[in-house]
């Protein structure tokens, strides 16, 4: 709460509170696209005259793949997109259901309407994506079902109106293909002799053989519904800077306030009147003075340890060295693409010991605070001496290459910090170098590995900043 | 009245936090794959060709009565130290749902993923273990087929040591780097200290890397050197990823870890089944059988806890037939782990299984029922809660509390009672 106000003060900040470009960049990237950019990125944009170019790079970053499966990994995260225990979807169903997120958030579906494909679904596993909602979860019970819905659409945890009825005509039935299952309506179900009441005394109708959904899904995604929109709204920015307005984000329950109702109030009328579009809340998030200030751990940008799937891509694209990715479901063994990102995996079931390390969400439950982003000794421990990351940084073909086309210390120092931490090496730290390649008397590839190494270890590194 | 009970509950909290802890330690000897019953710990050499296979001979042990498989002499020579649980049931054939049932003693179905048992020692024993080591280490992988800290969170995950224990020189992940010494990391600590001029987290992290720096070349690297073993004891624990394992399992105990996991893969053996045992079998047997004895021989294993077995048996009957050829397939119905240490009482048998192996005759007992079990020897009451994030307290053992998926605690094997029983 402390520290959304102290982002609040910044928001009234002046322009000179604002971050460098080269700041900005790493953000950017870090932030919509779950990567670090690439040198050539870098050198492009910093040398780029255009004053509207952050707006530009904004657009450009939404709607580049990288973007668009970034954000597919967060709502897998909440979806709990997994092929075993406890969602159990299998990865034919793990695929179809990315597949359809990664096309919503491509056509930027409006939400009401996602939300709308996702709730109202029904029929095969592998054939209606969507229907994967209902699928992945161990206690298919309408309650169940309904809590759900409640905690992901509306942040609420505790539901004590009757509206699972709506849900309770939703049947499975397998078929004679492995693994597949019809989700259907039981339409024919007697309707109960008294309407449903919601909390907020709305009074949803139940009409004999019809979807019973209906009626609470569009009473729910109407534009009406005010605390909709604000949850989604909330969450974006929870999703850009590690913290909600209302924290945690899914848990509006009325004790816990937002902490600045103006700035929830006004992102929340701009998405009802852009009709729900994502990207464009994205965007207006991006450009808010909150997001452009300074880095400072009070009153400005709040910097964020990268979460567990970027810190091991990241080590990834600056060593060039990749992990190999398979899944243990179901027989035969499907092994990922070499080069395949961490972000990308689209399946909770498939991990690395890395990953593991640094918390990558289990997707076990829907809760936005699965994932620890929180830095801890034996994460360091592992930056610090393990000896697969030590093997990765003495063989990456990235530094061999460095140090073949570089003549000095001072061109390998500035490839370096390019590409580990987006900007280049200052004076200061050329001469930092210098003199320890002179105190210590290692040769000049030592002290590559060596300045390659202290970069992953740093701060700088480690943060989204 | 109150106060008199609230005093009565002291007094049995306290009498049970001094009595009950027999054991300091548990080693859990993970066949992942699923082991087969039938060839290891509950042999029906009567059941002719299709059920034993190439293994029509048993091993006769040194308790009267009690036979294992023929590839187990090792073992077999030593069954006063160990029990035999030969009715474990969960009824899952699936490895996820198994290996669920058998690491957090927790049935699947429910809205709540369980941590493993290996992750809630850890968290209870958070404020009394005071070692440098993790609480919970696991050698050299834990199971990631489900999420190992459950809703405990991340804190509590096993820590992976990686590398090859069987190698020249065993690497650990973050605390044996062969290819850096001391002088050289003294130089990049120095240099990123140099480098480190901004505001973000620094202390914390700094004085994270100063436990980390002690951790790396304090003692706790000599843990993991099995070169300063004897080559005898190296070679009677057998020089293969198992062996060596075990051999590790019982340094970390040494150092006073609570929760150490050997986790040893390619036990699924739908196909080849024989072939792979031949080799197999005598790689654990070996380990175990060195492991018992060496812990007896310290006097550690009266606080050490050994558990053996898989997420689920195998099918007794052979499947003959193509594409199999010769295989087992995965049995959740009837099958059997080893326990040992700890407080568990050797040489004795619990439940039984009828003629074919494929029903529990006797006693059946449910994977939380061993695991309760393991709890209350490791002074944890099996009836208390773990704190959840959204849900409040949750029993420890939910299963434990229905009478439909418990079926008791192995009272039969230990010497101590639960401070509180059944509801």
């Amino acid at each position: 709460m402390f520290i959304v106000c102290l982002l609040f003060s910044a928001m009234q900040a002046t322009a000179s509170d604002r971050c460098t470009d080269e700041v900005f960049l790493r953000r950017a990237y870090l932030t919509v696209t779950g990567a670090l950019p690439t040198p050539n990125q870098c050198v492009e944009f910093l040398d780029e005259s255009n004053p509207n170019k952050r707006e530009v790079l904004i657009d450009q970053l939404l709607e580049s793949e990288l973007g668009l499966k970034y954000m597919q990994m967060r709502w897998g995260d909440i979806l709990r997109i997994k092929s075993e225990f406890p969602s159990n979807l299998w990865p034919n169903g793990v695929q179809a259901y990315n597949r359809w997120i990664y096309e919503q958030l491509l056509h930027n579906v409006p939400y009401d309407k996602m939300v709308r494909g996702l709730l109202l679904s029904s029929g095969s596993n592998f054939r209606a994506p969507a229907a994967n909602f209902y699928r992945g979860f161990q206690n298919k019970s309408a309650k169940n079902f309904y809590a759900n819905i409640n905690l992901l659409f509306l942040g609420n945890r505790n539901c004590t109106d009757n509206g699972h009825i709506c849900f309770s005509q939703i049947k499975f039935k397998s078929t004679k293909e492995w693994k597949e299952e019809i989700v259907y309506l039981d339409i024919h179900k007697k309707v109960p002799y008294q309407d449903i009441e919601l909390e907020d005394y709305t009074i949803i109708k139940l009409r004999a053989d019809s979807d019973w959904r209906e009626g609470y899904v569009s009473w729910l995604t109407s534009s009406k519904n005010r605390r909709f929109a604000e949850v989604m709204v909330n969450r974006m920015w929870y999703w850009v800077f590690g913290r909600g307005i209302v924290h945690e984000p899914d848990d509006w329950s009325a004790s816990n306030k937002p902490s600045d109702p103006e700035l929830l109030g006004e992102l929340t009328d701009y998405f009802l009147e852009h009709n729900f579009d994502m990207r464009a809340l994205m965007k207006k998030i991006l450009l808010s003075e909150q997001f452009n200030a300074k880095m400072a751990p009070e009153g400005g940008y709040v910097p964020q340890r990268l979460p567990a799937e970027v810190i091991v891509d990241a080590i990834a694209s600056v060593t060039g060295v990749w992990s190999t990715y398979s899944s243990r479901v179901p027989e035969p063994f499907t092994f990922y693409p070499p080069k395949t990102r961490a972000t990308h995996l689209g399946d909770a079931t498939v991990s690395s010991s890395e990953l593991e390390l640094f918390g990558k969400v289990s997707r076990d439950v829907s809760l936005e605070s699965q994932r620890n982003n929180s830095i801890t000794s034996r994460q360091l421990l592992y930056l610090m001496n393990s000896s697969v990351l030590e093997r990765r940084i003495r063989k990456s073909p990235v530094l061999q290459r460095i140090y073949v086309n570089s003549g000095s210390l001072e061109q390998i120092a500035d490839k370096i910090t390019l590409l580990t931490l987006s900007r280049r090496a200052t004076a200061a730290e050329k001469e930092l170098y210098k003199e320890y390649m002179e105190q210590t008397e290692l040769s000049l590839m030592d002290v590559a590995v060596d300045i390659m190494w202290m970069q992953i270890n740093s701060n700088e590194f480690l943060y989204n900043h | 009245m109150r106060r008199i009970y609230l005093t009565l509950t002291l007094l049995l909290a306290i009498c049970f936090a001094a009595d009950a802890q027999r054991a300091k330690s548990v080693i859990l000897v993970y066949l992942d794959g699923g082991p087969a019953q039938t060839d290891t710990f509950d042999p029906k050499p009567e059941m002719g060709r299709n059920y034993h296979g190439s293994y029509s001979g048993v091993c006769k042990t040194n308790v009267e009565g009690i036979e294992i498989g023929e590839k187990l002499p090792l073992l077999a020579s030593m069954a006063d130290k160990y029990t035999l649980i030969r009715s474990l049931t969960h009824g899952s054939n699936a490895h996820e749902t198994g290996h669920y049932a058998m690491i957090t003693g927790d049935t699947s179905g429910g809205a709540v993923v369980y941590p493993s048992f290996g992750a809630v020692i850890s968290y209870m024993k958070r404020d009394s273990y005071k070692g440098i080591l993790p609480s919970y280490i696991s050698v050299t992988s834990a199971n990631s087929r489900f999420n190992e800290g459950g809703f405990l969170g991340n804190e509590y995950k096993s820590f992976d040591t990686g590398g090859k224990p069987e190698a020249e020189e065993y690497e650990v992940e973050g605390v044996v780097n062969r290819s850096v010494d001391r002088k050289r990391m003294d130089q990049r600590v120095a240099l990123l200290d140099k480098f480190e001029n901004k505001p973000m987290a620094k202390q914390t992290l700094d004085s994270l890397r100063d436990v980390n720096m002690e951790f790396i070349w304090g003692d706790t690297r000599e843990i993991f050197n099995l070169s300063t073993e004897p080559d005898s004891v190296r070679a009677r624990y057998g020089k293969s990823r198992l062996g060596q394992s075990c051999l590790v399992a019982r340094r970390l105990v040494e150092a006073g870890v609570p929760f150490v996991n050997v986790r040893t893969t390619g036990w699924d053996t739908h196909k080849k089944h024989f072939q792979k045992m031949n080799t197999m079998l005598p790689d654990l047997d070996r380990a175990l059988s060195a492991l018992l004895a060496d812990l007896d021989a310290r006097g550690l294993l009266d606080s050490t806890i050994v558990l053996c077995g898989g997420e689920f048996g195998r099918s007794p009957k052979v499947l003959w037939e193509a594409p199999w050829n010769g295989g087992r397939a995965h049995f959740g119905a009837a099958f059997s782990y080893l326990v040992a240490g700890g407080g568990f009482h050797g040489g004795k048998v619990v439940g039984k299984s009828d003629k074919t192996g494929e029903k529990v005759a006797e006693r059946p007992v449910s994977p939380c029922d061993l695991i309760g079990t393991v709890y209350l020897l490791m002074g944890i009451d099996p009836y208390g809660t773990l704190p959840h994030v959204s849900e409040g307290e949750l029993p420890i053992l939910p299963s434990l509390l229905d009478e439909k998926k418990s079926n008791g605690l192995l009272y039969e094997i230990i010497d101590i009672k639960a401070p509180r029983h059944e509801k």
